[in-house]
């Protein structure tokens, strides 16, 4: 890998374009509010949902979204080198050992790393929210930062989900599970409760969970809107815009946000605008991408080839959930997402609640569902080497799509660490693969 | 391809013997045979069910290639072996599987198998990843379902005093077990550690009542074995699953001599007796779940965590760790940095050897070990 050879992402929306405004002013609020020094920060994983944070006006901060913020920076390595100098190994999750060694370098030196992407870093955590929603390396990420670096109260959430061969319209298995459910989510707002030093404010929760949904429906019938041909939004613009979901969600801003992408991809749609000059491939994207080379998507686009769907952060069917008790509709939503993620036959990842990662879709209805809806001509998997919780599962993907007609290609690298990047050899296999699909497309051999 | 320097170090005659073994008992008996993986579904429940336990070993430094059209190649190397086996058929003699969502590459081994070659009766046993008051209560009501399913796949009724029974011929093992284990913290051990796993591994998988006679009579015969007369540096080994004593092997052949372990299928499995209490799934939920030190199960932070390792290293007197971890074990390799550091605190050196579940190449890994071996003697 060389630097040269990483290219940062053009978007193609106005909307994305804007949250270079929209999020600094953001990070600036954040900031402030931290330096004043008074207010409980808690680092949270994906899975704590942001509305509770937000119902207890809690400072957070994600270091998923810090490890994908230092691998477009291209410091990634840096913080990783540290943490791989200290045990950790390389095959570990590139988004923990950037973690890691960001807190190594702020614990030796008494403050965030200059490197850091945003100023002062993530802070200085005074509790850590965990949450086993995705994966197992996030038991062991903050049970390790706050054992080695930061000795703060630690909150793990445990929301498990039937296996795919298990019936969860039962009802003695849906009680099973939501039993479980309610007990963790109680658990994690009496650890709350304590550490913030607040009394939960449902009031409020109900309020940002409205707030919340609304933003998300936009999100959702956006994506909707790129079943259209040619495709109106693309990669670049999908990636980056999950991160309001992150840290706005559940404020008005997100709402109107999503609310002027609908409306601006809508207009892409009606006037017929793609983002391929000549739209020759629909594709597919399953897994992380690579945030030091968001680039690579522009290429792809140069080549004619757009990607319509992808896997990773989408955040699936809508729901109606009853907001009357809202933590009860927090307890629903996730069920909701499991059982939905079960019913399309989620067998290699039977415990995600999360339709975002692409293992819910092994082995479903899903996957002919989505080729017929979105035109799909083809499908990229990206094998990241450290995150075998999301890559895991795509040559079964890849069987299963063989056998609906549709080509994939499957290429090693990883989500944050640029130095199992290979440009030369990935684009090549990227050509390889195009040609491929003209190939299928004539009738030759579908399979890379 | 196999090392040369290590081929004499497999343990495939024991492991063998145990598949043929139970081949042979389930002609003989009629009964069917579950695999199972890992260790929080209790096989005590299958026994009871009136099916044979047997739990699944892999083949270390095989060809995995049989996996390949089935999973990627990154991704734990025991569980792509497993599923090679799977593949190539040399699990035939299996009617049923039971995997426990211990980690998730094991708990994805469950969907990917059972999706391309489903068996009669099949079942992914849920396990929290915190002993907490919901997570026991959710731990236990799993438990049930997993009774349940039983009954339906064998026909038989599984009862309390059935349940107790069964409990009672492995806790035998488990205490016979223990006894072997008393024997190495004498200053010379009469056994070697590979000896110990090589017994684990060919009686272990086997249904209890057949490995409580291999137990007995391996007892008796260490017990007469005269003691010797020279130290060598005494080794703890903590790490991965372990199913192969080549490792082991290695550490005896550089001068080493293993005492104690905590390892699956080592002392983990052994170290204590499920509870006997009115609700036998309370006993169960005690044992598989909140005492079974896995590093998948979360116990929060802090290296209180690690607080038995040292106990048991003192107990049996260990003057080192080596560390083993397979390729891809995020459980153990996460845990290691803050256990190398806790072991230093407390005098004790560490050293870890990484491995593809090949033992390969054998000759570094011994230069390394040697080195440490060497240190420790020296100290």
């Amino acid at each position: 890998m060389s630097q040269s050879e990483m290219s940062r992402a053009k978007r193609h929306l106005e909307t994305t374009r804007k949250m270079k405004e929209m999020l600094p002013r953001f990070f600036m609020r954040q900031m402030e509010r931290r330096f004043s020094g008074t207010e409980p920060l808690a680092w949270c994983m994906v899975g704590v949902p942001p509305e509770l944070l937000k119902a207890f006006d809690l400072l957070f901060e994600w270091p998923e979204n810090f490890g994908t913020m230092c691998a477009s920076r291209l410091v990634a390595p840096h913080f990783i080198e540290v943490a791989e100098g200290d045990g950790y190994s390389q095959e570990l999750c590139s988004y923990v050992t950037n973690t890691m060694g960001y807190c190594k370098l702020t614990k030796d030196s008494g403050e965030p790393p200059q490197e850091s992407p945003l100023p002062g870093g993530m802070g200085t955590p005074s509790m850590l929210l965990g949450s086993g929603f995705i994966c197992e390396p996030r038991w062991k990420w903050f049970q390790s930062i706050a054992t080695r670096f930061f000795d703060v109260p630690v909150y793990s959430s445990d929301p498990l989900a039937p296996p795919w061969d298990i019936d969860p319209h039962d009802p003695r298995i849906e009680n099973h599970y939501l039993t479980l459910l309610r007990e963790d989510l109680a658990g994690q707002i009496e650890f709350l409760e304590k550490h913030t030093g607040k009394k939960l404010d449902t009031d409020l929760l109900r309020e940002t969970l409205a707030l919340s949904h609304e933003a998300l429906g936009y999100w959702r019938d956006t994506l909707a809107l790129r079943k259209a041909v040619p495709c109106p939004m693309g990669s670049t613009d999908y990636f980056h815009s999950i991160i309001p979901q992150m840290y706005l969600v559940g404020d008005r801003e997100a709402v109107d946000f999503y609310k002027e992408m609908y409306d601006e991809v809508k207009d892409r749609v009606d006037r017929g605008i793609g983002i391929a000059e000549e739209e020759k491939y629909r594709l597919i994207w399953f897994g992380l991408p690579p945030w030091f080379n968001m680039g690579i998507f522009n290429y792809l686009e140069s080549l004619g080839a757009v990607v319509a769907y992808e896997s990773t952060y989408n955040v699936g069917d809508y729901f109606e959930v009853d907001l009357s008790d809202p933590l009860e509709a927090l307890v629903r939503r996730t069920w909701q997402r499991a059982v939905k993620m079960h019913d399309y036959g989620a067998e290699t990842m039977p415990e995600l609640c999360n339709p975002a990662v692409f293992g819910g879709f092994s082995g479903s209805s899903v996957l002919e569902e989505l080729v017929e809806d979105y035109s799909l001509s083809g499908a990229l998997m990206h094998l990241t080497r450290s995150c075998r919780a999301v890559s895991f599962g795509e040559v079964h993907t890849k069987n299963r799509l063989a056998g609906l007609g549709v080509p994939s290609l499957i290429f090693e690298s990883d989500m944050a660490d640029p130095r199992l990047w290979s440009d030369a050899q990935i684009k090549t296999r990227l050509h390889a693969f195009l040609e491929t699909m003209d190939k299928a497309a004539k009738g030759g051999n579908n399979n890379d | 391809m196999t090392d040369r320097l290590n081929a004499a170090n497999r343990s495939t005659k024991q492991a063998e013997e145990s598949e043929n073994r139970i081949r042979r008992i389930k002609a003989e008996s009629g009964k069917p045979v579950i695999g199972y993986l890992c260790c929080f579904a209790p096989p005590e429940i299958i026994s009871a069910s009136g099916a044979l336990p047997f739990r699944i070993t892999g083949r270390p430094g095989e060809d995995n290639s049989a996996a390949d059209a089935y999973v990627e190649p990154y991704g734990c190397t025991y569980v792509r072996n497993i599923l090679a086996r799977a593949v190539k058929g040399e699990l035939d003699f299996l009617d049923g599987l039971v995997i426990s969502h211990s980690c998730d590459m094991v708990q994805r081994l469950y969907g990917i198998w059972t999706y391309y070659h489903p068996l009669p009766y099949s079942y992914m046993f849920n396990v929290p990843h915190q002993v907490s008051p919901w997570g026991q209560d959710f731990f236990k009501r799993e438990l049930a379902f997993f009774w349940e399913s039983l009954e339906k796949f064998t026909g038989g009724k599984i009862t309390a005093e059935s349940l107790k029974e069964t409990t009672a011929v492995f806790n035998r093992n488990r205490s016979l077990v223990r006894e072997l284990y008393d024997i190495r913290k004498e200053a010379i051990p009469p056994v070697e550690g590979s000896e110990i796993l090589d017994l684990l591994i060919e009686g272990g998988s086997l249904p209890p009542e057949y490995f409580t006679t291999l137990l007995e009579e391996k007892l008796a015969v260490i017990k007469k074995r005269p003691r010797g007369t020279v130290r060598a540096p005494r080794l703890m080994v903590w790490g991965s699953i372990m199913d192969d004593p080549s490792l082991l092997r290695m550490i005896e052949e550089a001068g080493g001599r293993v005492v104690a372990d905590d390892t699956c299928i080592g002392f983990r499995v052994w170290e204590k007796d499920v509870p006997v209490t009115e609700d036998p799934l309370d006993g169960f939920t005690e044992h598989y779940f909140v005492n079974f030190q896995c590093p998948r199960t979360d116990r929060g932070p802090g290296t209180g965590r690690f607080d038995y390792l040292l106990q048991r290293a003192r107990e049996y007197n260990a003057d080192g760790i080596i560390g083993y971890c397979i390729s891809f074990c995020d459980p153990h390799k996460f845990d290691y940095p803050d256990l190398r550091d806790y072991l230093k605190a407390a005098g004790l050196p560490m050293l870890l050897i990484d491995d593809n579940y090949s033992f390969e190449p054998a000759g570094s890994i011994k230069t390394r070990l040697q080195a440490f071996i060497e240190m420790i003697g020296a100290g």
